[in-house]
């Protein structure tokens, strides 16, 4: 298993299942039968680009980047 | 005794209306049985001069004996999540900043609506309560304590008021400031992130956390956030010690808990009214549950618990690592007993109000609570939706702000997984709330 280095958390309240995280990020976001984001692992250094998109391209703002720990 | 809390007779209601699952309202009645420790003034009025007969003044400590008392006694929060209390207190004391004294907040909603722990410890004991945070405030430098009690329990609020009252006219503990305030009486106004939000102003419904209220907390503070009951331990350890204290329960579980036995089922003949115990851990369960409701399945913990067969209480003590054991576990302290009701139809009913009770702001809680609650009609009604009900509690599970869909999905995962013969008996119309016989 490859070692992560940081997660992504969503921020429920906020998020309104635009779907654009799941998009850019299938690789580690999956969507349910609403459309809302399920996180499906850590964040892997090959990922973290994505990851970052992801994070950027929430019109909500719903989704953070941590690090682990 | 009986505590009645509200001041009209005509306000009683039953410990918990089943029917619709809509108007599900803390009991306005409680009995409440005197205990080893925390319960044990509940004969005498509720005043401060009572309070100091029975207790003597309150000690001041340090915060460095506080902790090691904590630590020793093995304190953990009395709101259900069961956080050390000695580690909380740490995190408050290491984010003191210049100018920016922490705050205490007594978590006294009580959002679990069949829960009545709180409300008797309040209306029976409210001086220990306030002992415990005034204690806690003192050895963090805290000048600030605030109570927050929900508006469907007004005695409880009453009751606060009037202790600050007595305790302000006293002059007692002159350099705390301490201040009262109710918030919403609904199930996840109780969670303490919501409970934060109200503090400042807003809504009291959950936001996500990014940083721990000890960090930062009520206006950017560092806050001590527990609840009513785990003040009153505190309180109480600081005056009896360690030993004494450790000999009232088990070595891993120290001291006791209060609990709160309130009936699903609708007795004829017997009463409605939740009944409050203290009980040393250790206790036998079966001890606490009335007579004719011992040879059928009991819901632990509350509407956010898990059901438990009568199997897997026999024999079994109130400590939290026997509970684990089991995988159950206490909450904050709710045994509820359904009797000869169906634990499906029970479930059912639950899970609807569960749903209604959603603060609607996170999309797994808005759409998975009304979906599952409607499996859970479904399979009340005959329809075997067992892979639909186990789907859907998956699929909410640590997707919200607060808790209450991982509570609500722990509650219907408990009824297939401990009570499968239940729900088996009732898919094939042989349990008595189908009209067969049990």
């Amino acid at each position: 298993m490859t070692s992560t280095s940081a997660h992504l958390r969503v921020d429920w309240p906020h998020c309104d299942a635009r779907g654009l995280c799941a998009e850019v990020l299938p690789e580690l976001i999956h969507v349910d039968e609403w459309g809302y984001p399920v996180i499906v692992g850590g964040v892997t250094p090959e990922l973290r680009q994505s990851a970052k998109e992801a994070v950027l391209v929430c019109p909500k703002r719903a989704l953070r980047l941590l690090r682990d720990g | 005794m009986t505590i009645l809390a509200s001041s009209s007779p005509s306000m009683i209601q039953p410990a918990m209306s089943i029917q619709p699952a809509m108007s599900i309202q803390p009991a306005a009645s409680i009995q409440v049985y005197p205990g080893p420790l925390v319960l044990r003034g509940v004969a005498t009025t509720p005043d401060l001069a009572n309070h100091l007969a029975q207790w003597g003044a309150q000690p001041k400590l340090d915060l460095t004996t506080l902790l090691e008392l904590c630590s020793s006694a093995v304190v953990k929060g009395r709101g259900g999540a069961g956080f050390p209390f000695a580690r909380k207190l740490s995190t408050v004391a290491d984010h003191r900043r210049r100018g920016q004294r922490p705050v205490v907040v007594v978590n006294a909603a009580e959002g679990e609506p069949i829960s009545a722990k709180d409300s008797a410890l309040l209306l029976t004991s409210p001086h220990l309560v306030l002992d415990g945070a005034a204690l806690s405030a003192h050895a963090l430098g805290a000048r600030e304590v605030i109570i927050v009690t929900a508006s469907d329990r007004p005695w409880v609020a009453d009751a606060v008021a009037a202790a600050i009252g007595e305790r302000e006219s006293a002059r007692a503990d002159r350099s705390l400031r301490w201040s009262h305030r109710p918030t919403a009486g609904r199930f996840v106004a109780g969670a303490s992130q919501a409970v934060l939000e109200h503090l400042a102003g807003r809504a009291a419904l959950p936001v996500t956390a990014w940083v721990p209220e000890a960090v930062r907390g009520v206006r950017g503070r560092p806050t001590l956030l527990s609840n009513a009951e785990t003040f009153a331990q505190v309180a109480a350890l600081a005056r009896i010690g360690a030993e004494e204290y450790r000999a009232l329960g088990t070595a891993t579980s120290p001291g006791t808990t209060l609990l709160t036995v309130a009936r699903l089922d609708e007795p004829s003949g017997s009463s409605h009214e939740p009944a409050v115990h203290e009980v040393g851990y250790g206790t036998p369960l079966v001890d606490l549950l009335p007579w004719d409701a011992q040879d059928g399945p009991v819901l632990l913990g509350g509407f956010h618990g898990t059901w438990a067969s009568p199997v897997q209480i026999a024999g079994l003590a109130v400590d939290r690592d026997a509970f684990a054991e089991r995988s159950l576990a206490l909450g904050a302290g709710v045994l509820a007993p359904a009797g000869r009701a169906c634990p499906v139809a029970l479930t059912a009913r639950i899970t609807a109000y569960l749903a209604d009770q959603s603060a609607r702001r996170c999309g797994p809680c808005l759409n998975g609570l009304p979906a599952l609650a409607e499996s859970m009609a479904a399979l009340a009604r005959g329809v075997d939706t067992r892979a639909r009900i186990r789907e859907l509690g998956g699929v909410v599970v640590r997707r919200g702000a607060c808790a209450h869909p991982d509570g609500s999905a722990r509650l219907v995962s408990s009824l297939l997984d401990h009570l499968p013969d239940a729900v088996g008996d009732h898919l094939s119309r042989s349990c008595t709330c189908t009209g067969g016989a049990r």
